[in-house]
């Protein structure tokens, strides 16, 4: 018998909100981990190749591609999925709510990476313009919707987000 | 923006928000790979390196010695345990060849990528690592890759057995083209090539195949648009009774065709289940999505004009290279491009020739358009040819050969008879929105500045909700409305989503219907145990045939439960009002009753106030759209499409001339898809149809070696648009109702990628006409565009 024998590494990760302490294999993503091993089916496979972004979740408040994210390379790291956002209630994140409202999605498959990005950004940029949306989401393929309801979903959200918005817009 | 309704008004034609996008948006919905069973174990399938070999032995001794592998096993194994699988279409109904298409290859390898061997083991990178110790002993064969070298007389048959190439000839021929063209004052010929581009969908295939050990039988997860069918191909290939499978299709992340049946992949992994008792799962790698191919085919376009600038005559030979034998449908796409010719153009005498070519290449599948988006692109490309060579402007020689509004229904030279159209109004629409005039002085004043901007437009007649006589692809559709002892309601229906939300427009259809809120509706869709038989999502059918069985069995129902209140009022049916809920009648002033309480009474009161209906409250319908003929009239022609949805893309660009790259500037849609249940699901469907058109038209392609070998594998060489890419999509809406179908439905599914894609090609070749450039080959990528621009003007190149 031959056996696949391969190093592996103690992590620590604060997934959602819990903690888990994992023995990773060297060649295992955190897509793996995070879809296998902690049950975050959220998170897509799309690509593994790091160019689609259906697998794109937050590393310690930054967007980053899990399939091309190597587990053991993350030592101690909190990670926020698409399964992280709702509120204390079950409620939906304003985020959530514009994307659903405006129909920013339809097969959902992109979803989840496209939320996440389009959250990094309005956090820090309560008034994104269009080129602002257009970066943020670069990372990010969208096979159904031809990106228009997703860029009036990210607009709609910052106005509900940042009240103040209206004004200005 | 959603609108909010209160429960007497209606639902249909209001932007009401899905209801199954929220378990997207929060990480719950379950996509096929997000099932995992216990004992799951995974498969690896190991594929050809070459497009052409003689397989003289698979020796997979290798993979069996890995650790934690349950199975390895070559083609000739699998050939034993299974039949040929079943052709989604088989060719030869229509004339065409036909041959025993195997699991994996056996004796010889037919394309690249083809599965040779199959591993199965714990996990996906113990299976990965087994495959790569299996041995195959190959002798190359010299591949065909190129259509001519296919057709060329002499050339080694792809099919051992087959006498040539040719999977099909299609010739559709009406009138006298050659006395049409004899007499034309004008002949203009355009060649045109569209390349290998496909739908890839964000979701990869994945089938998780589970052995019922106390029914012997096999339930499959699965990515797939049709259900039922797929069970019959699984009971077919497998050698097993089709009562015995249970497809389930759960949440797909996007289909586009690509999901369609016939991949040899689906009964692989059932059959992996069956030998081993245990649940097998497959995850298609992006790589291996990127070997099913479309549309690569070139056309020769000749259109004959009067003087007057009115098309007497069309012909068209188009060569398809569809790649190698396979049970998927995607041949028929060249079928359907020919079916369509001449479009929206009225025009009797027609001489079409259409070549479906098998080659070395992977083969194709099902691809949004389904051949009628490359009717569209060779037919506009060349309207706009024919416009420059005669001086006329591409929207007056439009005009002045659209069918007219007052011809419908028309019959077309093909035998199709389109139901309702205004073609010349669609194409006005689609100006007005995007401000043709505006854009052509813009154009003008760049011009002086030296810069090259252009304005494309194109028509995409498509014909929706097709069947074919005598195969699993049904023109009709069923759905079942069940409402409880509660007055909740459960929709299961035969058509499938691929992700478009059209559960939400049946949620519609069956809520307006049943005069219900909404919220109380639950469809369900794709599991074969559960839904009436049904043939899923293709040809823009969905919401046609989905929401018009629909509405047929909740009519039935609610005449049951009108009869009940009736009966429980001690009133006429007819003075029956429902209003949020709450039966009340004009013959009695003072009684009322809840929605609910008359469903109790159906459900408990049969023998005195509900012996007047037949319990429970459950219709099962089937619409049947009327407009399919399928008795062949005296030319031996048959209409296959119910409905005929069209419509007009503009597009807007500037080219850079140093570089070669293309700036889309502005877009525009109008659509006629009949009514519209729900605008911003409608719209959604426009807007995406619209970037897959426009991406390739632009970048996406699937290019091989000369020896057939794949070279694009990833997303890194499959450019598809990103969001930065795609400048607003201004739609708009001109409907005429299909007089056939409930509510007028045409289909909005399907129509929009050769529309936008030829409308890119026009607006590229109207921004660089001032140097003498013209091209009809796909993609426009920089590099062609630059290379076009130096070798125009005889050579000069810009100055």
């Amino acid at each position: 018998m031959e056996d696949l024998l391969d190093t592996s590494a103690l992590i620590q990760l604060r997934v959602d909100g819990e903690f888990h302490e994992l023995d990773v294999l060297a060649g295992r993503t955190l897509l793996d981990v995070l879809r296998d091993d902690i049950g975050k089916k959220g998170t897509h496979l799309g690509c593994k190749t790091g160019h689609c972004g259906a697998c794109t979740v937050m590393i310690d408040g930054k967007v980053a591609k899990s399939c091309i994210t190597m587990a053991a390379t993350l030592a101690r790291a909190e990670i926020t999925t698409i399964e992280g956002l709702l509120d204390e209630k079950g409620g939906l994140h304003p985020i959530q709510q514009s994307f659903w409202d405006e129909a920013g999605l339809q097969c959902g498959y992109c979803a989840p990476g496209i939320v996440l990005s389009a959250l990094e950004l309005v956090t820090d940029n309560h008034h994104p313009s269009a080129e602002d949306i257009e970066l943020a989401l670069a990372g990010s393929l969208c096979r159904c919707t031809g990106y228009q309801s997703i860029k009036r979903s990210v607009a709609e959200a910052c106005v509900r987000m940042y009240p103040a918005n209206e004004n200005i817009n | 923006m959603i609108e909010d309704k209160k429960e007497s008004e209606s639902y249909v034609g209001k932007s009401i928000r899905a209801k199954e996008a929220r378990a997207p948006l929060i990480g719950k919905a379950k996509y096929t790979n997000d099932y995992t069973f216990s004992g799951q174990l995974y498969a690896h399938i190991l594929r050809s390196p070459h497009a052409a070999a003689k397989i003289n032995s698979v020796d997979v001794s290798g993979a069996k010695k890995v650790s934690g592998v349950h199975l390895a096993i070559c083609g000739q194994d699998v050939f034993n345990h299974t039949n040929g699988i079943t052709d989604h279409l088989n060719p030869a109904i229509f004339g065409g060849k036909s041959t025993r298409l195997p699991c994996m290859a056996v004796d010889e390898a037919w394309c690249y990528g083809q599965p040779v061997a199959i591993v199965v083991a714990e996990d996906e990178r113990t299976a990965r690592y087994a495959a790569s110790r299996i041995q195959v002993d190959y002798t190359p064969l010299e591949p065909i890759i190129d259509v001519e070298k296919a057709v060329a007389k002499g050339a080694r048959s792809v099919v051992p057995g087959w006498e040539d190439n040719t999977l099909i000839y299609v010739p559709f021929m009406n009138g006298d083209t050659q006395a049409a063209f004899d007499a034309a004052s004008h002949v203009i010929t355009t060649d045109v090539k569209i390349h290998r581009f496909s739908s890839q969908p964000m979701e990869t295939r994945c089938y998780n195949a589970i052995w019922e050990h106390d029914t012997e039988s096999i339930t499959l997860y699965g990515t797939c648009q049709n259900p039922h069918p797929l069970r019959l191909v699984i009971a077919e290939t497998l050698r097993m009774n089709e009562n015995k499978i249970r497809i389930i299709a759960s949440t797909i992340g996007g289909a586009f065709g690509l999901k369609m049946h016939g991949h040899p992949e689906e009964p692989l992994i059932c059959l992996m289940a069956k030998l081993l008792g245990r649940p097998v799962k497959w995850v298609e790698s992006r790589e291996e999505c990127l070997l099913i191919g479309a549309r690569e085919q070139q056309h020769k376009v000749e259109m004959a004009f009067d003087s007057d600038g009115v098309m007497v005559g069309l012909r068209d030979n188009v060569l398809a290279n569809i790649g190698a034998p396979s049970a998927c449908p995607g041949w028929g796409m060249v079928f359907l491009t020919g079916l369509t010719m001449p479009g929206p153009y009225k025009v009797e005498n027609i001489d079409v020739h259409m070549n479906a070519v098998t080659t070395n290449k992977p083969s194709w599948n099902a691809a949004r358009g389904y051949g009628k988006e490359s009717t569209a692109i060779a037919l506009e490309l060349a309207m706009d040819n024919a416009a420059r060579q005669l001086g006329i402007s591409p929207i007056d020689l439009r005009l002045k050969n659209f069918i007219a509004k007052d011809s419908f229904p028309y019959n077309s030279p093909t035998g199709l008879v389109y139901d309702s159209g205004d073609y010349s109004g669609v194409l006005l629409k689609a100006l007005e929105t995007i401000d043709y005039q505006g854009w052509k002085d813009k154009q003008a004043a760049a011009l002086i500045e030296g810069r090259y901007l252009g304005i494309g437009v194109a028509f995409e007649l498509t014909p929706e909700g097709g069947t074919i006589p005598g195969t699993m692809v049904a023109g009709y559709d069923s759905s079942t409305v069940r409402v409880g002892p509660d007055g909740t309601v459960r929709v299961l229906t035969g058509i499938t989503s691929p992700g478009t939300h059209n559960a939400t427009a049946m949620a519609q259809i069956a809520a307006d219907e049943l005069g219900v809120d909404i919220a109380k509706i639950e469809v369900l869709q794709g599991d074969t145990n559960a839904s009436p038989y049904g043939f899923g999502n293709y040809s823009g059918r969905s919401t046609i045939v989905g929401g018009g069985s629909v509405a047929l069995a909740a009519q039935d129902v609610r005449a049951k439960i009108n009869a009940v209140a009736a009966a429980l009022l001690e009133v006429e049916p007819d003075t029956l009002n429902l209003v949020s809920g709450v039966f009340s009648s004009s013959a009695k002033s003072d009684a009322t009753l809840t929605f609910a309480e008359v469903c109790y009474a159906s459900y408990t009161r049969a023998y005195d106030v509900a012996m007047c209906i037949d319990p429970p409250l459950e219709a099962t319908r089937t619409f049947k759209p009327p407009g399919i003929r399928h008795t062949p009239d005296e030319n031996g022609r048959i209409n296959p499409y119910p409905s005929y949805s069209n419509a007009v893309y503009v597009v807007v660009c500037e080219v850079d001339t140093d570089t070669g790259k293309i700036d889309l500037l502005s877009l525009a849609a109008a659509h006629d898809c009949g009514k519209v249940i729900n605008p911003i699901l409608v719209e959604g469907q426009v807007c995406g149809a619209f970037a897959m058109g426009l991406g390739g038209a632009l970048s996406e392609d699937i290019q091989y070696d000369a020896n057939g070998v794949q070279l694009t594998k990833s997303f890194k060489d499959y450019v598809m648009l990103r969001m930065a890419d795609i400048p607003p999509i201004g739609v708009a809406h001109h409907d005429c109702p299909n007089p056939d179908n409930y509510l007028g439905l045409k289909g909005a599914g399907e129509a929009g990628v050769g529309g936008s894609a030829a409308a890119l090609v026009n607006a590229v070749n109207d921004a660089l006409e001032p140097l003498g450039v013209l091209m009809h080959e796909m993609p426009l990528t920089p590099s062609r565009v630059w290379s076009a621009i130096q070798n125009a003007n005889n050579g000069e190149g810009v100055n």
